[in-house]
């Protein structure tokens, strides 16, 4: 407020300043053209409403400038974290995906992955598990979500499954597609034409390969048996 | 145009009015229905159907009935993040007390049934996503 007051004060100033120098200088010009006596007037103590603000204007030029205290900018989030997002997904796939199974399973360069075309099987925490034809992958970090199409009870369904979904107990590669996918999502075997239909068949039989698997290696690890029979079971299947 | 999935002996009707609400229906909503079509019980019965003649059809063309939606090809988002979308839209037809008028459907219903308390039209179905 004292600083504004200040300024408006000086600005007035400033106006009756030049108001007065402008009567002045008339003054001045009548005087000396008409009495020569009143010159010897102004050498002598300036009028004293041009003395005042003269006097304050030098003040102020000699007068320092008042030191501003500068504050430092706040601490950038840039130098703290380069990159948040990168930083909150890696936090959650380490929550999500402790192993980094489902990450491997999905990402590009593993060539292994699983990829469109691929009969996959998603084993669900609740027990209905859902397999079907993998139309679509859509890459997006920590919501990394398959699309896939199956046929039930002759009713195409399709399902968008979360991968990193903790109601997602696992996902297996039932059928890998014999020749690449030419594009990345199969949107076109939603058709009548290019829709391979129910693949329960083929997940039947892929679990009970499984189920079976599974036992020989239960049995041959409880019996404890020799390697040779363990290579007859694994020639048999 | 609707496929009516039950025994009821309707094979296609139109909805005309969605009850309770200003909007489309969703899985488990209760809509108003025309019938269109009926079955005719040969071979466009479906593979579960195996629809007894003796349950004759219980309805007829032009018949104006209660029917809850039970499949429906717009995406329906799950609570887990988890979207299930199905080839048609299917409904179930009922009375106005709720009961199912058929007694068997012959394909998959959604599940978010159970959250509507269709539960009925849940045990009669040979199965449910």
């Amino acid at each position: 407020m004292a600083t504004s007051s200040k300024s408006m004060r000086s600005l007035s100033c400033w106006k009756q300043i030049l108001r007065q120098t402008r009567a002045v200088r008339q003054q001045q010009f009548r005087t000396l053209n008409t009495t020569p006596i009143s010159i010897s007037r102004f050498p002598g103590p300036p009028p004293p409403g041009l003395s005042r603000p003269r006097a304050s204007q030098q003040d102020v030029s000699n007068r320092q400038p008042k030191k501003m205290k500068v504050y430092p900018p706040p601490p950038s989030a840039r130098a703290v974290c380069k990159d948040p997002i990168a930083a909150v997904t890696e936090s959650q796939l380490g929550k999500l995906d402790p192993t980094r199974a489902r990450t491997r399973l999905f990402t590009r360069s593993n060539l292994d992955a699983a990829k469109v075309g691929d009969i996959l099987l998603v084993r669900t925490k609740n027990g209905d598990d859902f397999a079907g034809v993998c139309l679509n992958i859509r890459r997006s970090g920590i919501d990394t979500a398959i699309l896939l199409r199956n046929n039930l009870t002759r009713v195409g369904v399709e399902m968008w499954y979360k991968i990193y979904s903790p109601n997602v107990e696992g996902i297996e590669v039932v059928q890998r597609r014999e020749k690449r996918a030419r594009r990345a999502r199969l949107y076109y075997m939603r058709k009548p034409k290019h829709d391979v239909g129910s693949v329960e068949n083929i997940v039947r039989q892929y679990q009970r390969q499984r189920a079976m698997l599974r036992s020989a290696d239960v049995k041959s690890r409880d019996a404890n048996s020799t390697k040779k029979k363990n290579n007859k079971r694994g020639s048999n299947k | 145009m609707v496929n009516c999935i039950d025994n009821s002996g309707a094979a296609v009707v139109e909805c005309v009015k969605v009850l309770k609400m200003k909007r489309h229906a969703k899985i488990g909503d209760r809509i108003i229905v025309v019938v269109q079509k009926q079955r005719n019980f040969g071979p466009e019965s479906g593979p579960g159907g195996s629809v007894s003649i003796s349950a004759a059809n219980k309805v007829r063309r032009g018949d104006i009935r209660h029917a809850v939606v039970v499949r429906t090809a717009k995406k329906v988002q799950r609570p887990d993040g988890s979207v299930v979308k199905f080839d048609d839209n299917a409904c179930v037809l009922i009375n106005k007390g709720g009961e199912p008028i058929g007694s068997r459907l012959n394909s998959i219903v959604g599940s978010e049934l159970r959250d509507k308390k269709w539960s009925k039209i849940l045990s009669l179905a040979p199965m449910h996503l």
